[in-house]
C-alpha cells in the first residue's frame, strides 16, 4: 500500500521517454560488453581449445639462421636456457647429433642403394610418431628409425619417376631392412635398421635417444657437441611474441607454422578494441543511468522533501526508489544474456560447418561479467539514491 | 518525553526579539509530558518559525531544542524518521498535502508509513466526524482550504505520538467544525496520554490547556 502511494507521488517525476532512453543506452552498452567478453572466450577457445588443436602446430624445430658467414651455428647453453625461460615456450627438447660416421646400404642386390648417413635423437615426448617398435635395448643390433615424410615424398615424386624406379608406400619402406655400418677405429660395426615411422615434425633421421647416447659414448672420439637445433613445445605457434623473439635472436623455424602470427596480431587488436569499446559504452551507460536517477530525484524533490518531513525514513525511500530502477537493470541484464546466448548458439552452429568448434553455450566468464556489472549497477543505484536523498533532506 | 527550549533565538529575527520580551524566545522553557500547551502569538512574532524549529524543518537558530534528552541538532536521518513516525506528529499551517493524491490517500500514507496504529476504517470514522467523508476520493488539490485542513488534522492523528505540534490548526474552519475537530484531537491526545503545542493568534478555549505562553 505504502509502495503504491509512493509510486503515485513520485511517478510524475519519472518521465517515460527518459526512462526508455536510459534503458536503451544501458541495453546497447551491456550487449556490447557481453558480446566482447563472449568473443574473447570464443577466440581463446578457437586458438587453444582441445578440439581445435593441431598436433603438428604445437611443436616447432628451431635453429640458427644460416647466413653463410658464421661457421658455428650451434646453440649455446645460454641461448637454450634463455629459450626455456620464455613464457610462450612450454618445453624444450634438444636434438642430440651423432658424432660418428655411419652409412646405410641395402641388404639386397635387387634394390641397391648406399648412402652416408647421420643420426639425431630427441626425447620421445617430442616425437609425433607412436610405434611399439620405437625402442632399443643395449645388446640389440636392431635399430628403429624415424625418417621425415619429406624424404619419402622427395623419392616418390622427384627421384623415382626421373630414374624410372618404383614408387614406394610407407609400409613398403617400413618392411625393408637397412644395413647400417658404423665406422669405428677403422672397423665396421653392423646394425640392422628399420624404419618404424615418418615424421612431419622433425626433418632428421631419428634413432632412440638411449641408443644414440650409448653409440656416441662407444664410437665417438670427439667431445660432446652443442646442439644446433631444438624442438620446442608451445601452446600457440601463431603467437606474435614468439615470432618476434625468434627474429630478434636470429633464430628460424618452420615459417609455415608461424605465418598466422601477423593475422593473429590484427585479430587480437580488433578483439581488444571491442573490449575497450564495450567498456567505454558501459561507463557512459552507467553515467546516463545515474543521471537519470538524479534527474528523477531532482524532479520530485518537493515530494521527497515532504515525504521526509512527514517522517518517511530515508531507508524506506531508498528501498522504494531502488525498486523503481533495479528491476529494469536486472531485466536488461537478463535480456542481454539471452540475446548473447542465442547469438552464441547460432555462431557455434555456423562455425561447426567450417569445422571450427566453440561451445554452443554462453561462457562462465560472460555470466560472471553480467553478475559483476549488475553488482556495479546496484552500487551506482544505491550510491546515487542515498546521495541525492541526503541532499534533499536538508 | 518532555520538550525543552533553551535560549532559542531564530537568526533572522534576532534583533526584533531582543527589542522585546517573549515567553519563549531566549528563555529556558520545559514542556512536561502530556502538557497541553497554548502559545499565543501575535502576527509577525515568529509563530510558524517556532513550530518549524520544534519539528526540525528549520535549522537557522541559536540555542537548543531537546526532544526528551536528545538535542534536536543531533537527531538525523533514520532516527528522526522513527521519532516522526512514533513520537511527534504535526499539523502545518499550510497543510502540506500531496496535491495529486486523494484526500484518503493523503491520510492513508501516514497510517501505513510506520507502526500502524489504526485499521483503515478509522479514516472513514474520523472523516465522518469532521464532515469530510464525501470528499475522501477527491484529489487534495481540488479540496477547499477548510477540507484540506481537516484532512491534515486526520492525517496527523493516524499515527502514535507523544507530542502533537499544531500551527493554527483551525484557521480555515468555522466555529462548529472547529469544535468537532478540537474534540477529536483532545480525544486522541487523551487516548495516547500525549501532550500538544498549539499556536494561535488569539486566546481561545478549544482545549483545557495546562500551560499558556505568549510568544
Amino acid at each position: 500500500m505504502l509502495h503504491q502511494l509512493f509510486q503515485k507521488i513520485i511517478r510524475s517525476g519519472i518521465g517515460r521517454s527518459r526512462r526508455i532512453m536510459a534503458s536503451i543506452g544501458l541495453f546497447i552498452a551491456m550487449l556490447l560488453i557481453f558480446a566482447a567478453v563472449q568473443t574473447q572466450v570464443n577466440y581463446n577457445e578457437l586458438l587453444h581449445g582441445a578440439s581445435n588443436q593441431d598436433s603438428i602446430a604445437n611443436f616447432l624445430v628451431i635453429n640458427k639462421k644460416i647466413d653463410g658467414n658464421v661457421r658455428d651455428n650451434t646453440l649455446t647453453n645460454q641461448q637454450v636456457s634463455e629459450l626455456q625461460q620464455q613464457p610462450f615456450i612450454e618445453e624444450i627438447g634438444q636434438l642430440t647429433a651423432s658424432r660418428f660416421k655411419v652409412s646405410a646400404q641395402s641388404p639386397s642386390d635387387n634394390f641397391p642403394f648406399y648412402t652416408d648417413l647421420f643420426f639425431e635423437s630427441v626425447p620421445d615426448k617430442f616425437i609425433d610418431v607412436h610405434s611399439k617398435d620405437w625402442k632399443w635395448e643395449e645388446g640389440s643390433t636392431s635399430i628403429p628409425l624415424i625418417i621425415p615424410n619429406q624424404f619419402l615424398d622427395l623419392y616418390n615424386f622427384g627421384f623415382a619417376p626421373s630414374q624410372n624406379l618404383v614408387q614406394l608406400t610407407q609400409s613398403m619402406v617400413m618392411s625393408i631392412p637397412i644395413v647400417l655400418n658404423i665406422h669405428h677405429q677403422g672397423q665396421l660395426v653392423q646394425f640392422t635398421g628399420r624404419v618404424v615411422g615418418f615424421s612431419d615434425r622433425i626433418s632428421s633421421v631419428l634413432v632412440p635417444q638411449n641408443f644414440l647416447l650409448w653409440a656416441n659414448k662407444r664410437f665417438s672420439s670427439q667431445a660432446a657437441a652443442q646442439p644446433s637445433r631444438v624442438v620446442i613445445r608451445t601452446n600457440d605457434p601463431g603467437n606474435p611474441q614468439l615470432v618476434e623473439y625468434l627474429q630478434k635472436s636470429g633464430l628460424v623455424t618452420d615459417a609455415d607454422k608461424t605465418r598466422f602470427s601477423k593475422y593473429r596480431q590484427i585479430v587480437n587488436t580488433i578483439v581488444n578494441a571491442s573490449w575497450i569499446t564495450g567498456a567505454t559504452m558501459l561507463l557512459f551507460a552507467l553515467l546516463v543511468f545515474s543521471l537519470f536517477i538524479q534527474l528523477t530525484i531532482a524532479a520530485t524533490k518537493t515530494e521527497i522533501n515532504l515525504l521526509i518531513t512527514l517522517g518517511t525514513s530515508p531507508k524506506q525511500l531508498q528501498k522504494f526508489l531502488l525498486k523503481q530502477f533495479l528491476p529494469i537493470n536486472i531485466f536488461i541484464t537478463v535480456l542481454c544474456l539471452v540475446i548473447v546466448a542465442m547469438l552464441q548458439w547460432w555462431l557455434a552452429t555456423f562455425l561447426k560447418q567450417q569445422s571450427m568448434n566453440i561451445s554452443p553455450l554462453v561462457s562462465y566468464f560472460t555470466i560472471i561479467a553480467a553478475a559483476i556489472i549488475l553488482l556495479v549497477l546496484w552500487f551506482v543505484n544505491v550510491r546515487t539514491i542515498s546521495k541525492y536523498i541526503k541532499q534533499t533532506e536538508v | 518525553m518532555q520538550l525543552q527550549i533553551q535560549h532559542l533565538i531564530p537568526i533572522p529575527l534576532r534583533e526584533k526579539i531582543q527589542s522585546r520580551t517573549s515567553g519563549i524566545w531566549n528563555q529556558q522553557v520545559v514542556f512536561g509530558p502530556g502538557e497541553w500547551v497554548k502559545i499565543k502569538a501575535p502576527s509577525g512574532t515568529g509563530k510558524t518559525t517556532l513550530m518549524n524549529m520544534l519539528y526540525k524543518v528549520r535549522h537557522d537558530y541559536e540555542g537548543d531544542i531537546l526532544w526528551g534528552i536528545r538535542n534536536l541538532k543531533e537527531i538525523n536521518g533514520v532516527t528522526l524518521a522513527e521519532k516522526r513516525q512514533n513520537e511527534v506528529s504535526v499539523i502545518f499551517q499550510d497543510m502540506r498535502l500531496f496535491p495529486n493524491l486523494t484526500a484518503r490517500e493523503n491520510i492513508e500514507l501516514k497510517r501505513v508509513l510506520g507502526t500502524q496504529m489504526y485499521q483503515a476504517n478509522k479514516i472513514e470514522e474520523m472523516a465522518e466526524r469532521l464532515g469530510i467523508l464525501s470528499i475522501l476520493k477527491q484529489p487534495a488539490a481540488i479540496c477547499s482550504y477548510g477540507e484540506q485542513q481537516r484532512i491534515a488534522i486526520i492525517r496527523a492523528l493516524m499515527q502514535p505520538f507523544k507530542w502533537l505540534m499544531m500551527d493554527e490548526p483551525f484557521s480555515h474552519l468555522d466555529k462548529e467544525n472547529t469544535a468537532k475537530a478540537a474534540a477529536l484531537i483532545a480525544e486522541e491526545c487523551t487516548k495516547r496520554g500525549a501532550g500538544f503545542i498549539l499556536t494561535d493568534l488569539d486566546d481561545d478555549d478549544h482545549f483545557a490547556y495546562t500551560q499558556h505562553y505568549t510568544l
